[in-house]
């Protein structure tokens, strides 16, 4: 007889330990823990069967892995929490029997933890780090903009700042930026580090205050965690690009108001191979594993020497030295001609392949230089322009460190976001000036951004109201799309199909009785057509016996929408072998059939809206002529 | 007292002795200084008349001195003389008298016994004993009012005590009554205690340090010689602060930020990444702000999101529309958004999923299509309807040219399948049970149950030698032999030609019930009937040809729903509420349990080859039984609505149909696969339509006409419907 088996020995009994008793065998408070699991990563697990892992109580818990609370114990951090605790008994007595001097060196002689250990453990590799960086950016950038206070020290706001502005700097130099999105939540932003693609989220400027509901100190453990990862992968993210970390910041323009200007980007003293237009074109083309194709490629670029990317050019009204600028080098172009860009890109070679997708958009803006308006947001904006290689200045009330004033000529577009004024006294150099300039509002921006391309400025001049600005990141398939133009003949069929419903039954009954037999045919034969060909010949049979072609349209599309239905409603064959469906394949067919089903409800809904609007502003149109 | 005591043996003293003048006081020794003391003291014994007074002034002169002289003099003092005899002086003491200092001594009491407890003595006319050995008797003492008297008389008497030794009263002292006072109120009864005192330095102070040493051992080099080892130690250190390597008060944690290094050079390590954190959902047009108008949502959709909670929310926002991006206000939940985020970092559990990229069609298995396993019932052909009561039960002869159908009202319809005109109709007075045709070709005839009986009844239009057999068969010229042991049901054949009658009638025993199902076993000699009432008399097994019933179970676990009787084996399938039971009639043994898994057993059939059962239930499920396999189904299907009421295989075809209480027939293909690999097919076909529901009851009963693709029903509606092909 082989050996009894005792109930909670194995199993799932084992591999989950309640949240009570981590807690008890850490021998830490609970506030101790959730802190470690913050730093460590460690969430809670679902068991499979809840009462096999709480030892056949069904009570409301969260489960462990045993495995991670044993790791947890050998924590350094967990010592170092310890430590803290009888450093903070021991303060306390110091300061309640006034003695300061002892107060004070123990105050000097606190424990402090690293958690230097911490991030490699749970970012292995480099990559693993920056795919994970999402959160941490977003929580950098959301503590820059907080005010200090008593809970938030100003170092802590501070420190966040200085590393938003290096990311920002970093992003910049890289020209790593990719996707902008103006939400009503904040500015979405989307940059491709080391082929992995990091979204995160800025705030509005506006002073925002933390709120009752929310527990500071669990945002400040992970601010914790995050400010040491961030360090790390800027350090890395520096080094690697030759920079020097941290990049030196200039005290006097930081106060006053340079934001990200106020920092230095130093190189390394180092070889000078890595170029930085090279260390652009690495980062961008990191996608795929490093070949032998990419080596070959990175020296070609080297040889190159310096490396300009096309802008592609929809708008025919931009400035002709554009193009010419902006000479192809990477193509096998033997004789570069300035004046023929498409000619240079006919000829594709691997590297413009590859990187189809963002189409050398990263120096999009290069040949334009922009003045912002003192009522757009400078940080947006001037980060946006200059991570896609356009010049920027700004008005001295939005900050200093403009590299040039309003009056400069070679001031291409203004960012301005205010009614038009009209003004009669304006000075003639003003209305010259005027001119030369085109006024566009802060979406244009961001939309050539995610086209890829430079827009049109028309619909987006100053005053006039803006087209709908639209989320880059939505591209899941089968989504409502509202860029799509709606099937005009189905605006219209609507119509015609409610009319012809309603005045069916009787001009069937009229038609049966009229003489109009060889038409009555035609249209029951298209009614009937299946295919193309068969659709084919009865039109021309319809067009013998003498029937319009509108009318034979409408009948066969009429024909075919009940086809449709036909084929929509469900056939009992299909509907019978679902009963030779296992249990758990019927659950998931049901479900699968839930979200689509949703899903085409969601996107009839939008569609249907959409097409109510266009008819009422059709009629208003209307009503107006 | 010790002062006092000095004090007095001072005057005691003072009578013969001077005090003398030298303050030199040599605290050494006491001795030479008295005796110096003596030799001035001799000098003048005239003055010995002297006043205290000025014995005391000069005393204070010598204040200083004395003081510590005072304090340890115990003895009075001595007088010095020129002694007579030998010329020599001579000091002489004081005659101490006997009675100083003691006060017991000075009284008259006679009574020695010492210390001991008086009451030895209560017995005896005395007291003790005195000095001399002589007895103390007990002194009179008066009676209680002498007593009283006493004490009126006398002032001192509340400050006497009784006093055992001497038998009597006897006044407190002042000293004793002080005691008492000091007693009575929480002082020390010790007059002469100074709590207070000043402290005697006897062994600290100038003068009084320990000149000899306690150890008379050398002492130690290491006491005076500075250390070598330890100048070198401290050289050490002092290098190093000089070198700057120990920086003295140096903040160790305060002010150190962090520092950055490449951390990710060396290799990562052996472990296996921890799984990344899913990422939030990327915004969607809805979230712009400045999104196509399709997205704004009007006026009922903002308030259907306001007063949903938040939880239940689909999305945590309501789209907005700004004309500009200057007039984007600040978005007032991005700090709880924030935090709702880490709050599923770090609290959620996380799992990770495979996300199915597949067409949720291609989850429906793939089937035969039914046209191609043709031919199978289709449609409705014809029915015969039951006025009375609903049709419970049909069956179909042998020949699949005859169907009989018993209702509710005791009615049996006979009729032609293939033109459904009832030819005949036979009344009873209870309700049908059931109605089974005989299997066999030679012979026939149809078996009724109604309440406690069995009626054989003999068609119309048989061939007259059918007839014949028939006749012989049920209600032959001369009975068998009965057997041993005599059964309580009774066999009793009736000879009349008419076919109105029924030729044989089994009265089962009283009050057995309705016998709800009549199972033939393949070869038509016997057959088994289920009756309504629980326990022993249930089932029933009767045998034809010897015109003999038995039960076959004394006992049996459960009610019994259904039996049947294996196509080829000697095997006997009983349907109990839960449970299958596979008996081995031959035997007599229990060969399998099969569980359904089915609440309420309804119906059972057994596939013609005798491989495969097929259980309903009326909790809508049916089960595929592969007989050599588990015991468990291999297959459960539930696609009827409402209650499965009847299952039939078809005797020829590949084909089974179910009814239903949803008034649905379902006509699988179920094809049975020779070869033990293959799974049997089963394929669904069709559904009949036809039936109404009434009562709550839809279609009662299903059978399949033999040697032809059509199928029998019984519905609740009162009709018996032909489906065909």
């Amino acid at each position: 007889m082989g050996r009894l088996k005792q109930k909670g020995k194995a199993g799932a009994a084992k591999a989950y330990v309640t949240r009570t008793s981590a807690i008890k065998k850490l021998q830490c408070s609970l506030a101790d823990f959730r802190r470690l699991c913050i730093l460590k990563g460690i969430f809670p697990r679902e068991p499979r069967h809840r009462k096999r892992a709480n030892k056949g109580s069904s009570a409301p818990t969260s489960f462990y892995y045993a495995k991670d609370i044993a790791y947890l114990a050998h924590e350094p951090v967990l010592q170092k929490l310890r430590e803290h605790k009888a450093f903070a008994k021991k303060l306390s007595r110091a300061l309640g029997r006034g003695e300061w001097s002892s107060a004070k060196s123990l105050e000097d002689n606190k424990p402090v933890y690293r958690l230097d250990h911490i991030i490699k453990e749970r970012y292995p590799t480099f990559v693993d780090a920056v795919r994970d960086i999402d959160d941490a950016l977003c929580m950098i950038f959301l503590f820059a903009s907080l005010p200090s206070s008593a809970k938030l020290s100003s170092d802590l706001v501070d420190n966040c700042a200085r590393l938003a502005a290096e990311w920002q700097l970093y992003v910049i130099h890289t020209q790593a930026l990719r996707k902008v999105f103006l939400s009503i939540k904040g500015v979405y932003y989307q940059a491709e580090i080391c082929d992995q693609t990091v979204t995160w989220l800025v705030p509005y400027q506006f002073t925002q205050s933390i709120p009752s509901d929310v527990d500071v100190r669990v945002m400040l453990t992970f601010l914790e965690l995050y400010q040491t990862l961030l360090g790390f992968v800027f350090f890395k993210l520096y080094t690697d690009a030759g920079l020097v970390y941290p990049p030196p910041l200039d005290d006097k323009k930081d106060e006053s108001g340079a934001g990200v200007g106020a920092f230095v980007l130093q190189e390394a003293k180092r070889t000078t191979v890595s170029l930085p237009s090279t260390t652009v074109k690495t980062v961008e083309n990191g996608g795929k594993r490093v070949s032998s194709k990419d080596v070959r490629q990175t020296i070609k670029t080297i040889t190159a020497g310096s490396e300009t990317n096309d802008v592609d050019m929809v708008d025919a009204s931009q400035p002709n030295e554009a193009p010419s600028a902006d000479a192809a080098d990477e193509d096998f172009v033997l004789h570069p001609s300035a004046s023929n860009p498409q000619e240079a890109a006919s000829l594709p070679t691997f590297q413009s392949l590859s990187s189809l997708p963002h189409a050398d958009s990263s120096r999009l803006l290069s040949p334009y230089t922009f003045w912002l308006s003192r009522e757009t947001s400078r940080p947006i904006f001037e980060f946006l322009i200059r991570s896609f290689g356009g010049r920027i200045g700004w008005p001295a009330t939005s900050g200093s460190g403009s590299p040039f004033d309003e009056t400069d000529e070679s001031i291409t577009h203004v960012i301005i976001d205010r009614p038009v004024i009209e003004r009669s006294e304006e000075k003639e150099e003003e209305l010259e000036r005027k001119r030369r300039r085109k006024y566009v509002q802060p979406q244009w921006v961001v939309d050539c951004i995610n086209a890829g391309k430079i827009l049109l400025e028309e619909p987006y001049v100053q005053g006039k109201i803006l087209p709908p600005h639209l989320s880059p990141f939505e591209d899941r398939a089968g989504a409502y799309d509202p860029t799509a133009p709606l099937h005009t003949e189905d605006v219209g069929m609507d119509e015609e199909d409610a009319d012809a419903e309603a005045s069916e039954p009787e001009s069937s009954e009229d038609e049966d009785g009229d003489g109009k037999a060889p038409e009555k045919a035609a249209l029951a034969a298209a009614a009937a057509a299946e295919d193309v060909a068969a659709l084919r010949a009865a039109e021309l049979e319809a067009e013998a016996a003498g029937v319009d072609f509108g009318t034979f349209e409408k009948e066969a599309r009429k024909a075919r929408k009940k086809v449709k239905a036909s084929e929509d409603a469900p056939t009992t064959e299909e509907d019978m072998n679902k009963m030779m469906m296992s249990n758990r394949q019927r659950k998931l067919y049901e479900r699968m059939k839930y979200g689509e089903r949703k899903r085409t409800a969601e996107k009839d809904r939008l569609q249907d809206r959409k097409r109510s609007i266009e008819k009422q502003h059709k009629k208003s149109s209307k009503a107006k002529a | 007292m010790e002062s006092e005591d000095e004090d007095a043996g001072e005057e005691e003293g003072s009578d013969d002795g001077e005090v003398d003048e030298f303050p030199e006081i040599d605290t050494r020794s006491d001795s030479e200084e008295e005796e110096e003391e003596e030799v001035v003291a001799g000098s003048d014994e005239e003055e010995e008349e002297e006043t205290d007074a000025e014995d005391e002034e000069d005393e204070e002169e010598t204040d200083a001195e004395s003081s510590s002289e005072e304090e340890l003099r115990i003895f009075p003092k001595a007088k010095t003389i020129i002694s007579k005899i030998t010329g020599q002086p001579k000091r002489i003491y004081p005659e101490i008298e006997p009675d100083y200092d003691s006060d017991s001594s000075t009284e008259d009491t006679s009574n020695r016994v010492g210390n001991i407890p008086m009451h030895w003595y209560d017995d005896l006319p005395h007291v003790g004993y005195d000095i001399n050995g002589k007895k103390v008797l007990r002194p009179a003492r008066g009676d209680e009012l002498d007593k009283f008297l006493e004490t009126v008389d006398d002032p001192n008497s509340w400050t006497t005590a009784f006093d055992k030794k001497a038998q009597m009263d006897k006044p407190l002292t002042a000293e004793e009554l002080d005691i008492i006072r000091r007693l009575q109120e929480n002082e020390n009864p010790d007059a002469a205690y100074d709590p207070y005192e000043p402290t005697v330095e006897w062994f600290t102070g100038k003068g009084k340090e320990e000149v000899m040493p306690l150890s008379a051992a050398p002492e130690p080099k290491r006491r005076w010689v500075p250390s070598k080892w330890e100048k070198q130690k401290v050289m050490k250190i002092v290098r190093a602060i000089r070198q700057g390597r120990i920086v003295p008060n140096k903040p160790k944690t305060a002010s150190t930020k962090p520092q950055f290094y490449p951390i990710w050079n060396e290799g990562p390590s052996n472990q296996p990444a921890p799984l990344p954190a899913p990422k939030p959902r990327l915004p969607t047009h809805a979230e712009s702000y400045n999104p196509p108008e399709e997205y704004v949502p009007t006026e009922e959709e903002r308030k259907e999101w306001e007063a949903t909670d938040k939880e239940d929310r689909e999305r945590d926002f309501l789209p907005q529309k700004y004309s500009s991006l200057r007039h984007v206000p600040a978005y007032n939940h991005f700090i709880q958004e924030r935090f709702s985020r880490q709050l599923d970092l770090y609290m959620a559990p996380r799992i990770q999923r495979k996300k199915l990229q597949i067409d949720p069609n291609s989850l429906i298995p793939k089937l035969p299509s039914p046209s191609s396993l043709k031919p199978f019932p289709t449609y409705k052909s014809l029915h015969v309807t039951h006025d009375k009561g609903r049709p419970r039960i049909v069956s179909v002869s042998t020949d699949g040219i005859w169907a009989a159908s018993g209702d509710d009202s005791g009615v049996v319809n006979l009729w032609e399948v293939t033109v459904g005109k009832v030819v005949k109709s036979w009344k009873f007075d209870s309700k049908i049970g059931s109605v089974e045709w005989s299997p066999r070709i030679d012979v026939s005839f149809l078996v009724v149950g109604i309440e406690d009986h069995l009626h054989f009844l003999v068609p119309p239009f048989l061939a007259p030698n059918v007839l014949v057999a028939t006749t012989s068969l049920l209600a032959p010229a001369t009975l068998p032999p009965q057997p041993a042991t005599p059964s309580p049901i009774k066999w009793k054949s009736s000879s009349s030609d008419t076919l109105d009658k029924p030729i044989l009638t089994l009265t089962l025993p009283p009050s057995s019930g309705l016998p709800k199902q009549i199972s033939w076993h393949r070869k038509g000699d016997y057959f088994a009937t289920v009756s309504s009432t629980e326990g022993q008399s249930g089932v029933w097994i009767h045998q034809i040809s010897r015109r003999h019933s038995q039960a076959p179970f004394k006992k049996i676990k459960g009610t019994v729903q259904l039996v049947l009787f294996h196509p080829t084996k000697p095997n006997f399938f009983v349907a109990t509420q839960r449970y299958v039971r596979m008996y081995n009639l031959a035997e007599q043994k229990l060969l399998k349990t099969f569980q359904p898994g089915i609440r309420w057993i309804s119906s059972m059939d057994i596939h013609p080859l005798g491989d495969h059962l097929i259980v309903g239930g009326y909790d809508r499920k049916l089960c595929w039984f592969d007989l050599e396999m588990s015991d468990k189904p291999y297959k459960v299907l539930r696609y009827h609505t409402r209650a499965i009421r009847s299952l039939h295989f078809h005797p020829t075809y590949p084909l089974f149909a179910s009814s239903s209480d949803d008034g649905s027939i379902q006509i699988f293909h179920a094809r049975v696969y020779n070869d033990l690999m293959t799974d049997p097919l089963i394929v669904p076909l069709k559904i009949l339509r036809g039936h109404r529901v009434k009562d709550g009851l839809g279609v009662l009963a299903v059978r399949w006409v033999p040697r032809q693709p059509w199928l029998l029903s019984a519905g609740a509606d009162g009709d018996v419907a032909l489906w065909c092909s």
